[in-house]
């Protein structure tokens, strides 16, 4: 799954984004699109996000600090930090 | 008990990441998983409670077991198990 490659593209960050919160136990995955919002579209709550935005640094070998990780609230944002990183492998 | 202020959402969601991540520096699937669980599990069945001090009296207990699971985490890592649990292998 994870890429070898030090640039990621656009599309590989949406798509491992979106697999991340469809592997979530409390996401509908039929809801998971690039532009929804944790908590208005997915129905998840701030102790989920905190789980999700966890998860997803996992994913990319992340660690995102406490202050931009409590920002991050939707799919555009998570996809927007991880594209934005450089060290997101 | 004195009277201390209840914590600040963003304070107790900052102790919620802080004990995820020690649970991730466990090796031993068992542990990692088991701290995560009952992080999780904690926080949820306290999400709602009545008055400050209930609150910051939780607060209290989850900074504690924080500093436990640290503490537990280098202990655990001089144990390491030789090999990973059947839950960690990917399916073929």
């Amino acid at each position: 799954m994870s890429s070898h490659d030090a640039h990621l593209t656009r599309e590989e960050v949406v798509d491992r984004v979106l697999d991340v919160l469809k592997s979530h136990p409390k996401v509908d995955p039929s809801k998971v699109t690039p532009e929804a919002h944790f908590e208005k579209d997915l129905g998840l709550d701030s102790l989920d996000t905190v789980e999700v935005v966890m998860a997803i640094e996992e994913e990319f070998k992340l660690e995102i600090p406490d202050k931009e990780a409590d920002k991050i609230d939707s799919l555009p944002l998570a996809i927007e930090y991880v594209a934005n990183h450089p060290m997101a492998g | 008990m004195a009277a201390v202020a209840a914590p600040t959402r963003a304070e107790a969601l900052s102790l919620f990441r802080s004990l995820l991540r020690t649970a991730k520096q466990f090796s031993d699937y068992n542990i990692r998983e088991y701290t995560r669980r009952r992080a999780a599990d904690a926080f949820r069945e306290n999400r709602a409670l009545p008055d400050a001090p209930a609150a910051a009296a939780a607060f209290a207990e989850g900074k504690k077991q924080l500093e436990v699971a640290k503490r537990q985490a280098v202990v655990y890592s001089l144990y390491a198990p030789k090999s990973k649990s059947v839950m960690e292998l990917k399916v073929q």
